[in-house]
């Protein structure tokens, strides 16, 4: 019944010592970008998704300019010096 | 449409972890991101098939995962060359001391086989069940587990994990190298 017992057979030829190391690694690596949170992209989507319907007027002039009004678009900065092009938030 | 705040908060609160299982899947910041932004507008757009109470988390994963399939049949090529975008990746990461690790380790996940690569993801990192990986995979459960002890093997035969104190560079130093020198285009 139990699923998710991790250990109890051997996988191929692993040790569970061999097991435990590749775990832990996988896990910081996953956990690495984990920690990096919401990036405000996703935010700013989930919030402009949610404010199309009725009541928020402000998201939806928007339109016609891209992504202007969030300002950390990528697309845009045309007045400011355009950089490599990478994105900020990401890093 | 609006949602309701408690969606809204669940699919922001998922959004870390999605990016972790995109990124792995895919070895692209850039890409996952992308990918996790087309899992949210169709996760928008199919919000009526989401059943409250059931595990938002998964239900976005399964999007996320069929996005890629598909976006992964198309583009097989391109996704094969992904050892260069990962070194990239890598540089972000703060602590010299593992960044070796890191470095390997992701080069060395990049060379499974997708469906290894994903089970091996979902159920050592992400926190699923096997049942649940099952699910999100669509296949059986004795399937998900053959896959995930078959990427245990894998990676560590790729990162001589075992018998050795530490990993030996060869292969993923070499695959860094490569795909960061000389790559005509």
């Amino acid at each position: 019944m139990q699923t998710d017992v991790r250990s109890t057979k051997p996988a191929g030829r692993l040790s569970r010592e061999d097991q435990r190391r590749l775990g832990d690694i996988l896990q910081r690596v996953y956990d690495d970008v984990v920690k990096q949170g919401v990036p405000d992209r996703f935010r700013e989507l989930l919030n402009e998704l949610d404010g199309a319907g009725p009541g928020a007027n402000a998201v939806t002039e928007r339109k016609d300019a891209g992504e202007t009004s969030s300002g950390s678009g990528s697309l845009v900065g045309v007045d400011r010096a355009d950089e490599s092009s990478e994105k900020g938030p990401l890093r | 449409m609006t949602m309701r705040p408690s969606v809204r908060d669940a699919m922001l609160a998922a959004v870390p972890s999605l990016r972790a299982f995109a990124i792995s899947l895919c070895g692209n910041v850039d890409r996952a991101d992308d990918l996790v932004q087309e899992t949210l507008l169709r996760a928008m757009a199919n919000i009526h098939s989401f059943q409250p109470g059931t595990n938002m988390s998964a239900w976005l994963f399964t999007i996320l995962r069929n996005l890629f399939r598909s976006e992964y049949r198309k583009r097989r090529r391109e996704v094969e060359d992904t050892d260069g975008s990962y070194a990239e990746s890598l540089k972000s990461h703060p602590e010299q001391q593992s960044r070796v690790e890191f470095e390997e380790f992701r080069v060395a996940l990049a060379k499974l086989p997708p469906d290894q690569r994903e089970a091996l993801i979902l159920v050592g990192a992400s926190g699923f069940s096997y049942e649940e990986a099952a699910a999100i995979c669509d296949c059986a459960v004795g399937t998900i587990k053959s896959r995930v002890n078959r990427a245990r093997t894998r990676l560590s035969d790729l990162l001589s994990i075992h018998g050795a104190d530490d990993f030996g560079p060869d292969h993923a130093t070499r695959a860094i190298l490569s795909a960061g020198g000389g790559r005509g285009g």
